[in-house]
């Protein structure tokens, strides 16, 4: 009898613990989205004023501006390669070159490239950094207007491989790492350079700009012409979701310097050091992150001053899944990114030596990127035990979910003002009130799915699962008569 | 820590402080609902306004220009005397003044030149240079240099050495804008680093301003700031300066940089390509 009171008020104990750990979590992680929230509209305020200030002719018209390699990977992309590959190389920017790896597609891409740039077989002397795939043919354009264009095709070998050669043939120092489908601001490359040349004793490594999502907006040769936000409930979170995490978060990281993820949509680097710390690892799907933190750990480790840039103008749109089954293999990919990234990297975790990157911001991918999934399906299921045993308070159930489900919708509106307060992408009073509408079904719609993904993403890891999946895309809606 | 344990685990504290938490919550949506509409509101009613003010300013600089309107009569109406006092009024006065001035030469910018200081935009802008605010400072050099007011040159020199960016660029344009090439010289005693940005945006104002004469430009390699004589290369560079050509190659015999010994030898290369 005695033993069972005992093992009760352990259990009690434990039951309690448990649940000061929770809310001490609940608590760290609301906190640090309003604290990055802070930071992020506080850069954000500053870089638009600064900003006002620049002109971007000076890049323009200027012999000295950086030289870029633009290395765009394609794979089975021939519904859209032409037009994708015209609009890179119509760009305002005078010295850079696109490089497109065709990763051994299995359809017409290459044949579409050949025919459409008048391509012709060239000899090149590589000096191979990288080892990768077997590179089958080197083309250039015979025609002059065309002599920006290098067509590289190869063996498939993933994302990853793919933008190793494009490193390993890039003749210019910074290289600029897009996917081919994405729809590119024309003013991008001007805005990415500027910060190579910023250097304030720190050499720049890396540069990022924002994505947005381009469902139902309008396109028109390979430009953005219409901002729409989507009728369909998925892509029209998913716009929502890009604002806060690009406007609410990743600048904040950029003024803590612990910015660890450049999106593998649009990012610059600086190709000296990427190749230096290895190119891209082929062996993760979460290529764009680990490069970052590689060529940062590469940094730190040989004690040389360097910083990592971001972008806050929307200078790259891309396509967002629509339906729940792509969307679920897309987060699944990120979660297995992500572990795999803090995997290959476990010893920066709480370590001195990396110091904000080894003491917060990988940590903080830890605890609320990777592990957050996991403590709230074990929450779930903690609350169904209860339920089972009927210990379950509902009162207090409720208002803890009313709790997180206000935070959530406060914080989605802060995304939406901090937009109203700079880009203002989203003019029409339609859409404004389509995103306010999105903002309240999000955590009973959007939030449960997401977790199921990065669940399935955690199985898939244990699996053993290295592929990417397909990604079934629907295409841009097109500007009659383009 | 037994009080506080017992305090927690006493459970009194979870009700109010949920009930707190959401109504603080959801006062913030609230708040920041209303701050959205009201920011949708101001920004309609700014275009507005501002579209209604662009009609009357160009009637007003239409006037200055060709038919030599003078600014006392313009304010004897009642109505633009009070318009005039309306910040919004004034800032697009001042910014349809500039955007003439920018296209017209001779005569007719004289005429504007005079009404800029006649209708005291001149004094908005020396406000604006004398801000605390650095964005403010910018506006008023933009101002003050685009309308040829000379003497604020001395001030410009001194906010060159500031260390925030776009107003050393906006000061050092501004001294471009007034003086020419002279307006660097002044470069050869700075004592920071001048980033290749900041280099790129003076030899952009030099090639989009009218300079007369590029002397002087020889000076910037004789700073002791590495960044100073890298940036007179590249303006001999990009302005194709060939009279500078035994400059150069004294500076490629005499630096002990590598750096700028490199930089020297692809402006020589350069120059006599020109050639």
């Amino acid at each position: 009898m005695l033993e069972a009171i005992n093992f009760g008020s352990q259990l009690s104990m434990a039951v309690e613990i448990y649940l000061v750990l929770i809310l001490l979590y609940a608590v760290t992680i609301m906190g640090s989205y309003l604290v990055l929230g802070y930071l992020s509209v506080k850069e954000l305020k500053d870089y638009l004023t600064r900003n006002s200030f620049v002109n971007y002719e000076v890049l323009l018209s200027s012999e000295f501006s950086p030289k870029l390699s633009l290395i765009a990977p394609a794979y089975n992309e021939g519904l859209t390669i032409e037009e994708n590959v015209k609009s890179l190389l119509s760009l305002n920017y005078n010295n850079y070159e696109v490089i497109v790896v065709n990763d051994g597609s299995k359809d017409n891409s290459m044949e579409i490239l050949i025919k459409t740039y008048d391509l012709e077989v060239v000899e090149m002397n590589l000096d191979i950094k990288l080892i990768t795939k077997r590179i089958r043919n080197i083309y250039r354009s015979k025609n002059q207007a065309y002599k920006k264009l290098l067509v590289v095709d190869k063996d498939n070998g993933g994302k990853a491989d793919a933008l190793n050669v494009g490193l390993n043939i890039a003749q210019n120092p910074y290289a600029v790492c897009i996917d081919v489908d994405c729809i590119l601001d024309k003013d991008s490359l001007l805005k990415l350079a500027k910060p190579f040349m910023e250097n304030d004793g720190k050499r720049v490594i890396a540069t990022g700009g924002v994505v947005r999502i381009a469902n139902q907006c309008v396109i028109k040769d390979g430009r953005l012409i219409e901002v729409n936000v989507p009728d369909r409930m998925l892509p029209r979170i998913q716009v929502l979701e890009y604002l806060r995490a690009f406007l609410l978060g990743r600048m904040a990281w950029e003024r803590l310097d612990g910015l660890l993820l450049i999106s593998g949509a649009f990012g610059a680097f600086d190709k000296e050091i990427a190749i230096q710390a290895g190119g891209y690892d082929t062996k993760t799907v979460g290529e764009d992150m680990e490069l970052v933190v590689r060529m940062r750990r590469y940094m730190l480790e040989n004690k040389l001053p360097y910083t990592v840039s971001y972008i806050p103008d929307p200078l790259c749109w891309t396509e967002a899944p629509e339906n729940a089954t792509i969307f679920k293999k897309q987060r699944s990919r990120w979660m297995r990114g992500t572990i795999e990234t803090l995997f290959i990297h476990k010893k920066m975790f709480m370590n001195p030596k990396y110091k904000l990157l080894g003491m917060v911001s990988v940590p903080y991918w830890t605890f609320f990127e990777f592990l957050a999934p996991l403590i709230e399906f074990v929450g779930i299921l903690i609350t169904l035990v209860f339920l089972a045993f009927g210990l379950l308070n509902w009162k207090l159930f409720l208002l803890l979910i009313l709790f997180v489900y206000v935070f959530a919708v406060m914080f989605s509106v802060l995304g939406l003002l901090s937009e109203e307060l700079t880009y203002h992408k989203y003019p029409k009073i339609k859409d404004f009130l389509k995103l306010l509408g999105a903002a309240l079904i999000e955590p009973i719609y959007f939030h449960p799915l997401g977790v199921y993904s990065a669940l399935v993403g955690y199985w898939e890891k244990l699996m053993g699962k290295k592929t990417w999946g397909e990604m079934t895309r629907q295409g841009f809606q097109k500007k009659p008569g383009s | 820590m037994e009080r506080l344990w017992g305090f927690y685990t006493d459970k009194t504290w979870v009700e109010p402080f949920l009930v707190f938490a959401i109504a603080f919550f959801a006062l913030g949506t609230i708040m920041m609902f209303m701050a959205l509409v009201f920011i949708r509101y101001r920004r309609i009613r700014r275009q507005e306004l501002v579209k209604e003010y662009q009609a009357t300013v160009e009637e007003i600089l239409m006037g200055v220009m060709f038919t030599d309107s003078i600014f006392a009569t313009i304010v004897n109406d009642e109505k633009m005397a009070k318009l005039f006092k309306s910040p919004l009024f004034r800032q697009t006065l001042m910014d349809g003044t500039l955007n003439l001035h920018r296209n017209y030469e001779g005569q007719y910018a004289e005429n504007l030149e005079k009404f800029y200081a006649e209708s005291h935009l001149i004094r908005d802008s020396f406000k604006k240079i004398k801000s605390l605010n650095w964005a403010k400072k910018c506006l008023g050099i933009e101002e003050l240099a685009e309308m040829q007011v000379t003497q604020a040159f001395d001030t410009l020199v001194e906010l060159s050495k500031s260390s925030v960016r776009p107003l050393k660029i906006a000061a050092i344009r501004g001294c471009i804008k007034l003086n020419g090439t002279q307006g660097l010289v002044h470069l050869v005693k700075h004592k920071d680093p001048i980033d290749t940005w900041t280099q790129l945006s003076i030899i952009h104002a030099l090639k989009k301003g009218d300079i007369e004469t590029t002397k002087g430009i020889e000076k910037l390699l004789t700073s002791s700031n590495k960044s100073v004589v890298s940036l007179g290369l590249k303006v001999i560079q990009a302005l194709k300066l060939s009279d500078n050509f035994p400059a150069v190659i004294q500076l490629h015999s005499k630096t002990q940089s590598d750096l700028i010994k490199s930089e020297a030898s692809r402006v020589m290369a350069k120059l006599e390509n020109f050639n």
